[in-house]
């Protein structure tokens, strides 16, 4: 069976460039999140800079607007996701027993697209101006008529852009997980984390096609003259509200149903006791993203749909908050009687409960949509939806981070620097959004760029301002404690924590290229934690040593999204005028867009005419990775 | 190729003929039913527009359920996946549909 | 991935050569997933287009405009390249790479055909009844549906054209069987969009 295909192994940058290694494309994923979250919070700063105090004059409304626009997509499109997909990433494969995701080619894919359409997106600042109406651009804040710059040509053009990767990374998951488990890995005993992660992935696919229709739209609006958000010709401003909430509302699921997989993983491994209630942890996540497709229009309340649509998207609101409280309470009874061990990864777990719970409480409060008359564009929104997604999504992603750091880069992260990194960003959190409740009942509203003294504003301003540093500090430790972590040597225990319950703790950290020497065998929930219970060091073999088939790495993925990077210019400036005449020339007939284009269709061709036979490790080889028991 | 393996070759071939084609040339004619009469109910007129709509609905899923039940193999065993992802996909679709009818203008 | 043959030596092909491989299972499952999300992507075009159908902004209504004869041929090309495309994968079944490779060329031919009718029917729209993409919002939503529709075909044009390509240079193998299974599901899905857009779109403009 060992073919030996001879294959061409790269070294340094070429190596990044072209791997198909899912452990190489989570560090890739994390890398280029980390920096859109640094672009991201730097906004967030001088936004909080900017209302500091009243009448201030720091920024002018236009670049406020710019940054509360680029702040928010950057955040959640190309910070916080990123970051969920390294994780996902990570630890997926490892999790479910398999030696890499279903589709290595489609993953690197993934990855460029996405990278390619942020880039694309935060190119906006030094080409003419960023976006400026928003994160959810509605109509016709949107329209040429009232932003005439190329600012929103990025938004639409660079989201459709890192969303074709974000689908494709969905997509990549699903399949992953229906088809490359271990055997006796069953449905229902897969870890918590693989299982939002398939949930957390399904509602990327049916989420993720109703904004590029929606882009698709937008575009064509603005670029070709296309009527339907223009009333004039007859269109219909509501409907980009209701294709925009359509994806909006599940893609916030999607970013904390992953916070929730990792906090069911953190709390029971350091409290020594199993998942409570793991059969409703599923039930509840189903459910939860069930929900989340027929809430859209609570954002809408004030739009005027009348109350029948009102009240129903009220109840479906509120019923979300019967899942969600399974699995507080659930997380709840885990810790009670356990051995609870307070460490950094634990404390931003334990600290998320809480947190979280505000949020959703606030949640509850918006989902009353004669209330929400009052709450609508106030502060209280931007205190409701941080408290969600800082205060759940990040202290997971923190979390998570901290717990398989070891197993990402075989190196623990240092303790003392972690529960500094902790109360500095929790404190900070708290302060910056907690007084926002109470700035938004006071009526001060949201993407307001400065404010009038003495209306009570002005010491919570401050105070928020003081916090949003705090968690900036907390986020320098954090990154210390990186750098730190890179200057020790590599090569921790398989399973540094002592109490790992699940496959990716059976294995050396990090991983070889190949994950497992022999794919284990999974006896029930929690396989590892199960054969400590009997004894075992190790998991049981499903099979016996051979020659590893690994895919080829490939240069086509990122030359792919090169490709759509290109026609994605050539699409946005196809009706500008520029100054020299050969520019005017190739891009107003739509040259650089097919040049684009074919680079990226040329690409695909050579995909499909010639076959990857991939290449094979040899059982002689796998020593030389060393095997370490720990 | 051993003479045996042609044996076998020859059997799979056998068994394959069993599938021919009249089962898909009957759902083809079926389908160009539903189609006919779908575009007989524009064409002919005079019928009430309500009426018409629901036959024109009714012709549209029923020509779905050959496509895919029949042509994309859905009604075989082991199409669970596929089925409830379909099922997900139509679902969140028609959310969409149901929303231009009832929530966009007022 | 051990137990992964790409190759398929001197071993004859096995009786369904599309999913004797993990790499072609995987594909064929991830492929119906794909299809997932194309239903909520033209779900939502449907959507859109049911919002806007009527406002056609003074310009010409569907009722004046579409001919339903022309509809009903588009529609008759297309059932029967599904049948074909049908009939080739039973050709792919008893592993008659001559008749496979017919069946698909005839597919592609319809397939040409049908984008050949609907540009003649754009063109016509655009140049003597004056409803071009401007016009309304009517018409934008009538080009944006229709017209992803058809790029969707001419995408399966193009990649089943490929696909004989490599049929005729490497034969039928455990790695092109699942691409031709694959393609022959996209085809499908079109011909479903298809027959939602001749109901929604043009009967359904005919009714008003």
């Amino acid at each position: 069976m060992a073919h030996a295909h001879s294959v061409k192994r790269y070294k340094g940058l070429m190596d990044w460039l072209t791997t198909v290694d899912h452990k190489k494309i989570a560090i890739l994923y994390l890398l280029s999140g980390g920096l859109f979250f640094a672009i991201g919070g730097f906004e967030a700063i001088l936004i909080r800079l900017q209302l500091i105090k009243p009448m201030n004059d720091m920024l002018e409304a236009q670049t406020f607007n710019e940054l509360i626009t680029m702040h928010g997509t950057t955040m959640i499109f190309l910070g916080v996701m990123p970051i969920v997909f390294a994780l996902m990433n990570a630890i997926i494969p490892l999790q479910i027993g398999a030696r890499d995701v279903a589709f290595p080619f489609l993953n690197s894919l993934g990855f460029w697209t996405f990278l390619f359409g942020g880039i694309l997106l935060n190119l906006s600042w030094v080409m003419g101006g960023a976006p400026d109406a928003g994160w959810t651009s509605y109509t016709p804040l949107s329209s040429t008529m009232y932003s005439p710059s190329h600012g929103v040509d990025f938004y639409t053009v660079g989201l459709q852009i890192a969303g074709l990767g974000t689908l494709i990374g969905g997509l990549n998951f699903l399949a992953t997980i229906i088809t490359m488990r271990a055997p006796g890995m069953s449905y229902m005993r897969m870890p918590m984390f693989t299982w939002a992660s398939f949930v957390t992935s399904a509602m990327i696919l049916f989420a993720f096609p109703a904004i590029t229709v929606g882009l698709v739209l937008l575009t064509f609006d603005r670029v070709l003259g296309a009527n339907f958000f223009n009333v004039d010709g007859g269109g219909n401003p509501v409907l980009w509200q209701h294709i925009f909430w359509i994806f909006g509302h599940p893609e916030v699921y999607i970013l904390i149903l992953p916070a929730f997989g990792i906090i069911s993983e953190v709390i029971p491994t350091f409290a020594r006791k199993r998942l409570f209630g793991y059969s409703s942890m599923v039930f509840a996540t189903i459910l939860i993203a069930f929900l989340g497709f027929m809430v859209w229009a609570h954002h809408m309340f004030t739009t005027g749909l009348g109350p029948v649509a009102n009240a129903l998207f009220s109840i479906s609101t509120m019923l979300i908050a019967v899942p969600t409280g399974i699995k507080i309470f659930n997380w709840l009874f885990t810790m009670w009687g356990g051995q609870v061990k307070f460490n950094t990864a634990n404390l931003f777990a334990v600290g998320f409960i809480p947190t979280f719970t505000m949020g959703g409480v606030t949640g509850v409060m918006l989902a009353s949509a004669p209330a929400d008359f009052q709450f609508h564009d106030t502060y209280f929104v931007v205190a409701h939806f941080h408290y969600v997604i800082v205060g759940g999504m990040v202290f997971g992603l923190l979390s998570g981070l901290h717990y398989w750091w070891p197993k990402m880069f075989g190196r623990v992260l240092n303790e003392t620097l972690g529960k500094w990194t902790f109360w500095t960003f929790a404190i900070g959190f708290h302060m910056t959004f907690f007084v926002q409740h109470f700035l938004g009942l006071m009526g001060m509203q949201r993407r307001v760029f400065t404010y009038l003294p003495n209306q009570g504003f002005d010491t919570m301003n401050l105070v928020s301002t003081v916090g949003a540093f705090l968690m900036g500090v907390g986020i320098i430790f954090f990154t210390i404690n990186i750098i730190k972590s890179f200057m020790q040597p590599k090569g921790c225990a398989n399973d540094p924590w002592e109490d790992g319950r699940t496959l990716e703790w059976t294995i050396p950290s990090p991983p070889p290229e190949y994950n497992f020497k022999q794919i284990p065998l999974v006896r029930g929930l929690d396989a590892y934690w199960k054969e400590k219970a009997a004894g075992n060091t190790e998991m049981t073999p499903a099979e016996p040593i051979g020659p590893i088939h690994m895919p080829s790495p490939t240069i086509i993925p990122f030359v792919m999204s090169v490709g759509i990077f290109i026609a994605g210019l050539g699409l946005m400036f196809s009706g500008e005028e520029f100054s020299s005449s050969f520019m005017s020339f190739i891009f107003n007939n739509w040259i650089v867009c097919g040049l684009g284009l074919l680079i990226t269709f040329g690409s695909m061709l050579m995909r499909s005419l010639f076959d990857d036979h991939g290449w094979h490790i040899e059982p002689e080889e796998f020593e030389e990775e060393g095997y370490k028991h720990g | 190729m051993t003479v045996d393996e042609q044996n076998k070759h020859q059997l799979v071939n056998q068994r394959h003929r069993h599938e021919g084609p009249q089962k898909h040339i009957v759902a083809f004619i079926f389908s160009i039913v539903l189609t006919l009469i779908a575009f007989a109910a524009v064409g002919a007129g005079g019928v009430n527009p309500a009426f018409t709509i629901i036959i024109l609905l009714v012709m549209a899923v029923l020509q779905v359920f050959v496509q895919m039940g029949y042509w994309m193999h859905l009604k075989d065993k082991g199409h669970m996946i596929p089925i409830i992802f379909m099922l997900g996909g139509f679902f969140v679709a028609g959310t969409a549909i149901i929303t231009a009818l009832s929530w966009m203008w007022w | 991935m051990a137990n992964v043959h790409t190759e398929h030596g001197n071993g004859q092909l096995p009786q369904y050569p599309e999913k004797a491989t993990l790499e072609g299972r995987n594909k064929i499952l991830a492929f119906w997933l794909f299809l997932g999300g194309e239903a909520v992507l033209f779900g939502t075009l449907f959507a859109t287009f049911l919002t806007l159908r009527n406002q056609t902004n003074e310009g010409p209504t569907a009722a004046e405009l579409f001919s339903l004869p022309l509809t009903a041929a588009a529609t008759f090309i297309l059932l029967v390249s599904s049948l074909t495309s049908v009939f080739a994968i039973q050709a792919l079944h008893r592993h008659k790479v001559k008749e496979l490779i017919t069946w698909l060329i005839v597919t592609v031919l319809l397939g040409i055909g049908f984008l050949a009718l609907e540009i003649y029917e754009f063109y016509e729209y655009m140049h003597l009844e004056n409803f071009g993409m401007t016009t309304s919002a009517f018409s934008s939503a009538f080009y944006t549906l229709v017209g992803f529709h058809g790029a969707h075909v001419a995408f399966g044009v193009l990649w089943i054209g490929v696909l004989i390509g490599q049929l005729y240079k490497k034969g039928l193998t455990v790695v092109t069987a699942p691409k031709i299974y694959v393609s022959a599901m996209y085809w499908h899905f079109i011909d479903v969009v298809w027959v939602f857009i001749f109901t929604v779109v043009y009967l359904l403009g005919k009714v008003g």
